[in-house]
């Protein structure tokens, strides 16, 4: 991924299907925390779906055309952000496999070169880690699955946590293990799913945190829905609406 | 590493390795430190001797420790040697009398290498033949220190070289004492092979 | 009406993991597993190397497969040994049976083999009045108990040892009276011992065959490999065709490399070696020596240039250990002989598309597999390749064909989008008000079975967005 590009001080959102629909809060946040740490945010409305669902449950000749789309929708994009690792997951890393033929072919690749995860984008391109954020609470982190495996997201949303203020970072055991929910294996697997996710929301109780945070919201969705059913006091918050949090004194008057 | 220019008016070039092959496993500078190290890890006794008197002394020591019962050895001049020398009050079966059996409380052999890295005694068929290392309760290896390889690699390479599996239809790099945590994942000692496995390491003649 | 094997995963997949006792017994196991298994990678001072040297020794081996089996079984035959190329599971144990037959073979002792498994070896010998022993103690436990292994490193994870030593008590002696591991391993090598000393045949797997030496090697802990290939006077080994490997010194990075993803150890106790019958001159060890080389669909995924490599594993079992699916439903749910990720990869290939596509969809594709496997098989993509194969081949059901059709228009028409995305969350809303939330009329009733009902906001991003042009 080629971080000599030139900064770019603006950029496109890409929002999630389900984010769009069922969390826009998510959306509303990663655009606060972009503007605050001074780009200038556009939201290209003709945007869908990056066309994981489709690809993931195998039927690739129906993604494609939606993946087509994307790249039309942002070939004239600085850059790309997205809060969700798992759809920047299929730019970056399937995108020129699924469009290996397409005439979009050589657009995606400039596409998916510029498409970044928002906490990514926050400390390797636009180089900061402290967001002006205040969270006084404590917070433990799961390392979703794609942000982790594929694009190698270790450190990045942990040094912005870090320096949160008064945000207390309490570590969880098995914090690697995937929440369960994947997609459409929840729906084709619901109690594989469901008993991830239990598992999952053990170890969430085990750290004793306040809030448990990543930096996919599809797997905070699915384990909120898991808490609440436990009535579990932990709640599930997104890297971004953490990162939105500010003090009194540093809000903008 | 980058071809050395030939000097002026010579028609030769210096070449050397141009690839770096990464070092995949730390290169044993103390060999003989590692292999005692690991044989403590794998559950093997590991005893040095400074001599041939020392080494049947150790022999001596260890057949003491074990019940009653016939010892088979792998008949071989040096082996002959130790057990003249360690006079054993029990009864000798020798590999030339045919193969160990229940009977054997022991088996005495030879090596064919010590491998410092993964604390391992290589065998053969020529050591006694097979049953000799997984037979006896108890397998004792007498091995000197010019046996004593740093990693498997080279072990490796030498049994290619030397062609040991042309004569040999048996082979076996063996790392500790026979153990199974098929239960509960608990380690337990002797399974199906020998509960004990010692080294009788001599270090000089 | 009989289930197909698809049904009955979902049926023993909602079992098993509500199963809490199940899964706090996997949970120790893997958490054991976990810690040895990073011991033994701290010994490797390069794993990333290691891995990607494995992963060339094996694409080398698996892209010349017929050369280095060729120059394996020419190097075998000049030893006295035989070697038989099987092309399907029919055909290698009618060979064993037969070849026991003629030898008058009444007991086998066997290793640890998950291809005889694949193969029903035992079934087909016991059908020939041949008295088969597993000699491995996972593998004597389960089949004492008559079902399949668990996992395929350590095959009775899922007992403790109460329930091991009443199964002893039951059915080898009822004088059994502790619960030790050290008494129960003791029972069972007592037991064993008499099989091996009366054994005429004795059955190995392979770890790997090496070509340039003409030798298989067998890797055990126990030793009990070890007697099943010295004492009975026949030794015949069941191998799939990929297990070769090019040479002698490749050994050298394999076994430290599958010791440590199979168990955490530095190397296996047991890493032996074997090229033939007794020699002459040699003490011991059997007259007859077979190697049984199996093909059984194997030939069919080496023309599949893009997932040829699957067959690249070298069954260390790290990907059953790390799978989060695997530890919450157990090795038995897959109903497969191999479980996890790999099983749910290969199965498909060795066993047909349609009726085991359904592993390849039981999985998050969380990527876990895929970062541990030694020789670097990307086995989340495998399973994402998987399933483009399955609906390319129209084994997919024509509903959901319809419901991704219907998805492909809304994504192209944004304002179909919009539009559908507002119904879903104004229908439901109506719904939930109702107080229908899971009925058969809820479209989320999978979702609420086991979670409370996800947000239903009055706008979605967009609207706001287009609302507030931009400006919140």
């Amino acid at each position: 991924m080629p971080h000599q590009m030139l900064v770019p001080r603006k950029v496109s959102l890409f929002v999630p299907c389900f984010v769009d629909q069922l969390l826009p809060e998510v959306a509303v946040d990663t655009v606060k925390v972009l503007r605050r740490v001074g780009y200038a945010v556009e939201f290209p409305e003709d945007q869908t779906c990056c066309g994981q669902p489709a690809f993931n449950t195998g039927y690739w000749n129906e993604a494609r055309p939606c993946a087509e789309h994307f790249v039309r929708v942002f070939k004239h994009a600085e850059a790309v952000v997205c809060p969700s690792g798992s759809c920047v997951t299929m730019v970056r890393t399937f995108y020129p496999e699924l469009l290996a033929a397409s005439p979009l072919r050589e657009d995606a690749i400039a596409v998916a070169s510029r498409t970044f995860e928002l906490s990514e984008f926050l400390v390797k391109v636009a180089a900061v880690t402290q967001v002006g954020a205040t969270f006084p609470h404590s917070v433990t982190y799961h390392a979703s699955c794609h942000g982790l495996r594929e694009l190698h997201l270790r450190d990045e949303p942990l040094q912005l946590l870090r320096q949160v203020d008064g945000l207390k970072l309490i570590e969880m055991v098995r914090s690697e293990e995937c929440c369960g929910f994947g997609g459409t294996f929840a729906a084709k697997f619901p109690d594989i799913s469901a008993a991830m996710g239990d598992s999952k929301a053990e170890s969430v109780a085990a750290s004793g945190a306040e809030f448990v945070t990543a930096t996919d919201p599809s797997c905070l969705l699915h384990l909120q829905g898991i808490l609440s059913k436990r009535h579990a006091p932990t709640r599930t918050i997104y890297l971004a609406s953490i990162l939105a949090q500010q003090s009194l004194a540093q809000e903008k008057p | 590493m980058v071809p050395e220019p030939a000097a002026a008016g010579s028609d030769r070039v210096i070449v050397g390795p141009t690839i770096n092959e990464p070092v995949i496993f730390e290169p044993v500078v103390d060999p003989l430190e590692r292999f005692q190290q690991e044989c403590v890890g794998n559950l093997m006794e590991c005893a040095l001797a400074a001599d041939s008197a020392a080494s049947a002394q150790q022999l001596s020591k260890v057949l003491q420790s074990l019940p009653e019962g016939e010892t088979f050895v792998q008949d071989d001049p040096l082996l002959r040697l130790l057990i003249d020398l360690a006079a054993p009050e029990r009864p000798i079966r020798w590999s030339s009398q045919g193969a160990p059996g229940e009977a054997s409380q022991a088996t005495v052999t030879l090596a064919e290498a010590l491998i410092a890295q993964t604390g391992s005694i290589l065998v053969t068929a020529s050591c006694g033949g097979r049953g000799a290392s997984v037979i006896a309760p108890c397998h004792i290896v007498y091995a000197t220190l010019a046996q004593l390889v740093p990693d498997l690699a080279t072990a490796l390479s030498r049994v290619s070289q030397q062609r040991k599996l042309d004569r040999n239809s048996f082979a076996c790099v063996i790392s500790g004492s026979s153990r199974t945590a098929d239960i509960e994942k608990i380690l337990v000692q002797g399974a199906h092979g020998p509960r004990r496995l010692v080294v009788i390491l001599q270090t000089g003649t | 009406m009989s289930q197909t094997a698809a049904q009955r995963f979902l049926q023993d997949a909602a079992l098993k993991s509500a199963d809490l006792v199940h899964r706090e017994i996997i949970q120790r196991g893997m958490d054991s597993y976990d810690s040895a298994h990073l011991k033994g990678r701290a010994r490797i001072k390069d794993w990333e190397a290691a891995r990607q040297k494995c992963q060339e020794i094996k694409r080398e081996a698996v892209n010349h497969l017929d050369r280095y089996l060729l120059q394996f079984e020419e190097k075998v035959i000049s030893r006295g040994g035989h070697v038989f190329w099987a092309a399907n599971a029919e055909e290698a144990c009618t060979y064993v049976k037969n070849l026991a037959t003629r030898l008058g073979v009444r007991t086998v002792v066997k290793s640890k083999s998950m291809v005889t498994e694949e193969i029903h070896l035992s079934p087909a010998l016991e059908k020939a009045g041949i008295k088969v022993w597993e000699t491995d103690l996972g593998e004597f436990i389960v089949q004492l108990r008559d079902e399949p292994p668990y996992h395929i490193v350590t095959p009775a994870m899922h007992l403790n040892r109460g329930q091991i030593a009443k199964l002893f008590r039951e059915k080898l002696d009822p004088g059994i009276e502790s619960d030790d591991p050290v008494d129960l391993m003791a029972a069972a090598r007592r037991i064993l011992r008499q099989a091996f000393f009366a054994a005429e045949m004795g059955i190995s797997g392979a770890n790997f065959l090496v070509a340039d030496a003409g030798v298989v090697a067998i890797s055990t802990n126990e030793g009990n490999g070890r007697l099943c290939t010295s004492v009975p006077r026949i030794h015949v080994v069941v191998t799939g065709i990929e297990k070769i490997i090019p040479r002698l010194e490749d050994l050298a990075v394999l076994w430290p490399v599958l010791a440590t993803s199979g168990t955490g150890q530095g190397i296996t106790t047991y890493s032996t070696l074997i090229g033939g019958p007794r020699q002459p001159g040699e003490v011991d060890g059997p007259e007859e020596f077979h190697v049984v080389l199996v093909d059984n669909g194997r030939s069919q995924l080496l023309a599949d240039a893009e997932q040829r490599e699957v067959l690249h594993c070298i069954r260390c079992g790290a990907c059953l250990n790390i799978c989060p699916v695997f530890r919450h439903v157990g090795g038995h749910t897959y109903g497969t002989t191999y479980p996890g990720p790999i099983g749910s990869v290969l199965t498909p290939h060795l066993a047909g598309i349609k009726e085991f596509k359904h592993l390849s969809y039981a999985s998050s594709l969380c990527g876990a597999c895929s970062s541990v496997c030694p020789v670097k098989i990307d086995l989340a993509h495998h399973l994402l390749q998987n399933r483009r194969n399955a609906t390319a081949a129209r084994a997919t059901k024509s509903s959901e064909r319809l419901m991704f059709r219907a998805w492909r228009y809304a994504m192209l028409h944004p304002r179909m989008y919009a539009l559908g995305g507002w119904s879903m969350r104004k229908a439901l809303r109506m719904i939930y008000s109702l107080g229908l939330a899971g009925s058969i009329l809820d479209p989320m009733r999978v979702w609420n079975r086991h979670r409370s009902p996800v947000p239903l906001p009055s706008e979605s991003f967009r609207a706001r967005w287009r609302k507030s042009r931009g400006a919140n």
